[in-house]
């Protein structure tokens, strides 16, 4: 009897455990984010004899060029993230209403951007509106509608044109997932009771549709917050945090107030998710 | 928009049609529903019931045919302009607004002040019985409140007509017959105009005062509900509604009665051409047994197969070894409701009237 009941496992071995099978995952992150964040993070406070300070802070909140760089990271962001919203609602409520049985190829004609990398896709642009690129070799050779190519490269609004192109996607997807479960005999129902279909959409629809708009508009104003080789190869002078730190770290070789800077980066996408995170338990509950 | 005084104004079905590439889900109908009469389209699923609730709300367009609420023609008007209520079967509350924002929202959008808004949403409230539940949202709800907001909302507004789908369907059974009575009063009471599509015979029986039974896009019986259910008009009608004991036969010469091979001659109540095929009707709960069979028009011998008790009446399942078949008696009891009074296997008399034989059309 007592040889049967003995079911410990031999001397010198652990079980394994289920928590265990995150280990590796974890040590990953321990060691290639966590870890240089935390590095990052203490450079920025770093004095330059040693010591604590919060000089790289204060000199960034308070300077009016480091001011009106995160005024602009932030300006920019926030067009983005409107133009891809008042581009993308069309697009998901079409997707969602309209398109039917091509659904799927809609869906597949919005991804398949995405499969492509970032770079590839900065350079069609580059291609497209260069000084004798597509766009003006059609108005100036071919339909003659110019005397001179337009400049078009390294303008903010290419710039913009090219983060929106690359992002509106994730405002699609999002505006349409919720988009789905809208049940149209709300809409019916506002129907039925008088109002118009511009009244119902912007009484029914809309409204109960916002949160999409909301969830894709702090996924794009995250991406663009961070969005780096875009501006660098089409930024016509913008001056955003991500240029201004790799300038820090390249030209400059500030590492201090480079650190400091991705910091201020990080503490705005924080505030993002924590909305997000907001949001989405306010739609739970 | 002027607000007309509530409801008492006559639906007419004028004809109408309407197929989704090429089939047909409404089939030429006509139907009148006289003004503050309660009317139930009754049929099983795809029959095209919704469909032509759904055209006379406007948001299906019949292919032919006009749609006639108080003598104007509406069948080209959209949905927001034909000023009717509709309840869903799920209620379809705005879940973003209040239960007074939901009620007010046909006043809003009737550019109606806020002050009588908010008199008429207390009005309503005290009418469906949920005083004092202005601010809670819909979710906070239960499925029978949500119903009653529904009906509030829908009738704030004095629609012309009203148009309820399936609006008992989500709701439990003890509920539902206790929302029966309710709808019913309250639709009599304001003498609305209101058209109810149901699958339930029950509730289409118990709540409307014409029921239109339909099937495969057309309307096979309309009339009262006891007619309907007394009187069915076919087969299919017999069956849907409620249980029936169907016999086929032939008419036999003279008129005499209903032929079926090697059995007795069926008595019918009406006349019939002789020599054509027919079927008979006869409801379980016409049927009598036993003793109650003495002096009826025609008498079988029978022996009971099963015996329900049912609550308020015990359902037997007789063999008639002279038809080769069984057939479904329903006896309210004497004694305690429903106590089964005859055993199993016992043999007895199994007779019926013959005005109680209702001789069915095709169909």
């Amino acid at each position: 009897m007592t040889e049967m009941t003995d079911v410990s496992p031999p001397r010198g071995r652990t079980a394994l455990r289920p928590w265990m099978l995150v280990l590796p995952a974890l040590l990953f992150l321990a060691g290639f984010f966590v870890a240089p964040l935390i590095d990052n993070g203490a450079r920025s406070f770093l004095g330059e004899e040693g010591g604590f300070t919060l000089a790289r802070y204060w000199q960034l909140l308070s300077d009016r060029f480091y001011l009106g760089v995160i005024f602009e990271t932030v300006a920019l962001s926030a067009g983005v993230t409107l133009i891809s919203a008042l581009i993308g609602y069309p697009v998901a409520y079409f997707l969602v209403r309209k398109a039917g049985k091509w659904s799927g190829l809609v869906i597949f004609l919005l991804i398949a951007p995405l499969l492509t990398s970032i770079i590839m896709r900065t350079f069609g642009w580059q291609v497209l509106f260069a000084r004798r690129g597509l766009v003006n070799n059609l108005l100036v050779d071919q339909i003659g509608l110019l005397d001179r190519p337009l400049r078009l490269l390294n303008t903010p609004e290419i710039a913009i044109a090219a983060l929106v192109h690359v992002l509106v996607p994730f405002m699609v997807l999002s505006i349409a997932s919720v988009l789905q479960g809208v049940d149209r005999r709300l809409e019916e129902s506002a129907q039925m009771l008088g109002a118009g279909r511009v009244r119902t959409f912007f009484e029914v629809t809309l409204p109960l549709s916002l949160d999409g708009v909301g969830t894709g508009a702090i996924l794009v104003f995250m991406i663009a917050n961070g969005s780096f080789v875009t501006l660098v190869l089409l930024g016509g002078g913008l001056q955003t945090l991500p240029l201004l730190i790799y300038q820090q770290f390249n030209t400059t070789r500030d590492f201090g107030m480079a650190s400091a800077m991705s910091t201020i980066l990080l503490v705005i996408a924080l505030v993002c998710l924590w909305l997000q995170l907001r949001l989405v338990r306010r739609q739970g509950g | 928009m002027a607000r007309e005084p509530a409801g008492s104004a006559e639906l007419v079905l004028d004809g109408i049609a309407k197929s989704y590439g090429g089939t047909v889900a409404v089939a030429e109908m006509d139907l009148t529903l006289p003004a503050g009469a309660l009317v139930a389209l009754l049929g099983p699923s795809g029959c095209g019931k919704t469909t032509t609730l759904r055209m006379v709300a406007g948001f299906e367009t019949p292919d032919r045919g006009a749609i006639r609420i108080g003598g104007q023609d509406v069948t080209g008007l959209p949905p927001h302009r034909r000023n009717l209520g509709m309840v869903f079967q799920n209620y379809s509350l705005f879940p973003h607004r209040t239960v007074a924002e939901n009620i007010a929202f046909g006043l809003r959008m009737a550019r109606i002040g806020r002050a009588e808004r908010d008199a008429e949403v207390r009005r309503m409230l005290d009418l469906v019985q949920l005083p004092g539940r202005e601010d809670a949202y819909p979710a906070q709800l239960s499925g029978g409140q949500q119903q009653r907001v529904a009906l509030a909302r829908s009738l704030v507004v004095n629609p012309r007509v009203l148009l309820l789908d399936e609006p008992l369907g989500a709701l439990d059974r003890s509920l539902r017959e206790s929302m029966q009575f309710e709808i019913r009063g309250m639709v009599n009471r304001l003498g609305i105009t209101t058209l109810l599509v149901t699958h339930d015979q029950e509730e289409a029986l118990s709540m409307s005062d014409i029921v239109a039974v339909m099937r495969a896009g057309r309307i096979l019986q309309a009339g009262a509900p006891s007619e309907i259910y007394d009187r069915p008009a076919t087969r299919f009608v017999a069956e849907f509604l409620g249980t029936s004991n169907i016999f086929e036969g032939t008419v036999a010469p003279g008129g005499a009665g209903l032929e079926i091979a090697g059995a007795p001659l069926l008595p019918l109540a009406g006349p019939a051409t002789p020599g054509s095929r027919a079927a008979l009707s006869v409801r379980p709960e016409r049927m009598a047994l036993g003793p109650e069979a003495e002096g009826l028009d025609i008498r079988l011998d029978a022996r009971v197969t099963g015996a329900v008790f049912r609550g308020t009446y015990a359902a037997y399942q007789v063999e008639v070894p002279a038809l080769g078949r069984e057939l479904f008696v329903y006896r309210q009891a004497d004694g305690p409701l429903g106590a089964v009074s005859f055993r199993l296997g016992e043999s007895l008399a199994l007779g019926w009237k013959a005005e109680d034989a209702v001789l069915l059309g095709a169909g």
